[in-house]
């Protein structure tokens, strides 16, 4: 899974049936420099974020795991057009890259 | 394949069920020279690789929801092997 923070969330009207049960989430994706540092505080800058799928709850300020492409879509009882769906919130590190 | 480092770990309890029981990975990937390459990633870990230990990741989806039996499964990235030597 890709590391992330959640920076936002996104409420839907209409939607595809099969996203039911789940919400969506504006997601930063996490740099080498950002897993060193510990998790941005708000206000977030901007930046390349994405919308990820999420029936964990996960909230603003969290670190998660998701998936993207296919092993998101992987995750729902039926075809379903999905980019990116959270797998897990991270609640713990152990970040130690050679120095 | 992916070529990685293992740069730390993470814990994750509130989690898809597919991933009950796995070891969370830091990955770094690296080329051939153990230059870094983008952005670290997380794989599941049944080989308990150590701090620093090169491996390699598949990202066959399909084969990892084999391993983890659960065929729902959004995990996409597995180690597969520790590598013996640091050189490539």
């Amino acid at each position: 899974m890709r590391i992330g923070q959640v920076i936002g969330k996104i409420v839907l009207n209409a939607q595809e049936p099969s996203y039911e049960g789940g919400r969506y989430l504006v997601v930063m994706p996490t740099s080498k420099e950002q897993l060193k540092s510990g998790p941005l505080e708000p206000p977030f800058p901007p930046g390349n974020s994405l919308v990820v799928y999420d029936n964990l709850g996960a909230r603003e300020g969290d670190m998660i795991g998701y998936s993207e492409s296919g092993e998101a879509a992987a995750a729902f009882e039926r075809p379903t057009p999905v980019d990116a769906f959270n797998a897990g919130i991270l609640n713990q590190f152990d970040y130690q890259p050679p120095s | 394949m992916i070529h990685a480092r293992i740069d730390g770990s993470a814990i994750s309890t509130i989690r898809h069920r597919s991933l009950e029981g796995w070891r969370l990975a830091i990955c770094q990937p690296v080329g051939p020279e153990g230059e870094e390459e983008g952005m670290p990633f997380l794989a599941l870990d049944g080989l308990n690789a150590g701090l620093h230990q090169r491996v390699l990741v598949t990202t066959d989806g399909r084969a990892i929801r084999e391993r983890v039996g659960d065929e729902r499964s959004p995990a996409r990235f597995l180690i597969t092997a520790i590598l013996d030597e640091a050189k490539a």
